[in-house]
């Protein structure tokens, strides 16, 4: 059999072959897109070559046991190691800080009223932050526009406490929000806080919890929308802040 | 990232801040000169564990809530790997 198919020029053939880094691009919000995955852009051609033959054996040992824990470590391991590399060297890492802002708590935190802020996207249905106006964007549209989000700034929703859980929406355009679909306390943990109160280790919620979404200007939110929403938070009568990133 | 931003103006105008970040981003909370943080052995986008792991969300609340006590910077990692549901 050719290796060539009939009337298929060697030229033809060049043009569309795919090279490894366009493929490992291509996760990357591209023709292959997958949040979980998108990490393999950083990865070196030799890297990714290492990572397809260890997710192939890992796949290969559950085909045998039935337990996925050697796939979701291989995809862990993986994640944790492009995610270093994809910051490059420390030295030029452009929000790095040596001093540490730092607070001690006036009382315990069982006197206390805390406020949950999450990076998250989670939002109360009817209240949408609308990002660029438009009405009802869907996750898959936000994950085609991270490119806008990265140049914006962010924009604050804000969450009554006792909100109805089946109220609560969820969108970013820089991670996958399935597991958070699924269930809301992956990341944002109203009822466990609620709980928490309930159980005297929290000495009150503030009525209203925050969430954005972190896939935005960083430039902006460092200058001018953090120190906002820090004195919003300060009016609001926090005296402790639990933040949830992605 | 962002939300490393967020808790340094949080601790600027006088307030005890705590956060949660996952390990692919265990880095960042000593970069950016974060005061308090937990570091979860999970996957991004899985901060608190497992939709449907009801107790290691809680367990990860608590032990993020317990940092709040330092008056010094502290970055801890919890101990227990991610586990799905």
């Amino acid at each position: 059999m050719s290796e060539q198919p009939e009337g298929e020029t060697e030229t033809d053939s060049a043009a569309e072959t795919e090279t490894i880094e366009q493929l490992r691009q291509s996760f990357w919000y591209g023709s292959r897109s997958n949040l979980d995955f998108k990490y393999l852009k950083d990865l070196s051609d030799a890297e990714f070559g290492d990572f397809v033959q260890e997710m192939l054996a890992a796949v290969s040992a559950t085909m045998d046991t039935g337990d996925a824990a050697a796939v979701i470590d291989t995809a862990y391991r993986w994640q944790i190691q492009a995610y270093r590399g994809h910051l490059g060297d420390p030295n030029d890492f452009p929000h790095r800080y040596e001093d540490v802002p730092i607070n001690a708590m006036a009382k315990p935190l069982a006197q206390s009223r805390l406020t949950l802020v999450t990076s998250s996207g989670h939002f109360v249905d009817g209240d949408d932050p609308k990002p660029f106006g438009v009405e009802s964007m869907t996750q898959a549209e936000a994950e085609a526009r991270i490119g806008e989000f990265l140049r914006e700034a962010p924009s604050l929703s804000t969450i009554p406490v006792d909100v109805d859980v089946s109220q609560l929406r969820v969108r970013h355009g820089g991670y996958p929000t399935a597991s958070m679909r699924a269930d809301h306390q992956v990341g944002f943990p109203l009822g466990h806080l609620t709980d928490l109160v309930t159980d005297g280790v929290i000495g009150e919620l503030n009525p209203t919890a925050y969430s954005f979404s972190g896939a935005a200007s960083q430039v902006r939110l460092k200058k001018t929308v953090a120190p906002e929403w820090a004195q919003r938070l300060a009016d609001d009568g926090t005296e402790a802040v639990l933040l949830v990133p992605i | 990232m962002s939300v490393g931003h967020v808790q340094r103006a949080i601790e600027q105008v006088g307030i005890p801040a705590v956060s949660v970040c996952v390990k692919a981003f265990g880095h960042i909370p000593e970069l950016m000169g974060l005061s308090r943080s937990l570091i979860t052995q999970h996957p991004m986008g899985r901060p608190l564990g497992a939709p449907g792991d009801g107790e290691r969300q809680r367990a990860v609340v608590e032990a993020a809530l317990a940092l709040l006590d330092s008056p010094d910077q502290v970055i801890v990692e919890f101990a227990e790997p991610y586990r799905p549901m």
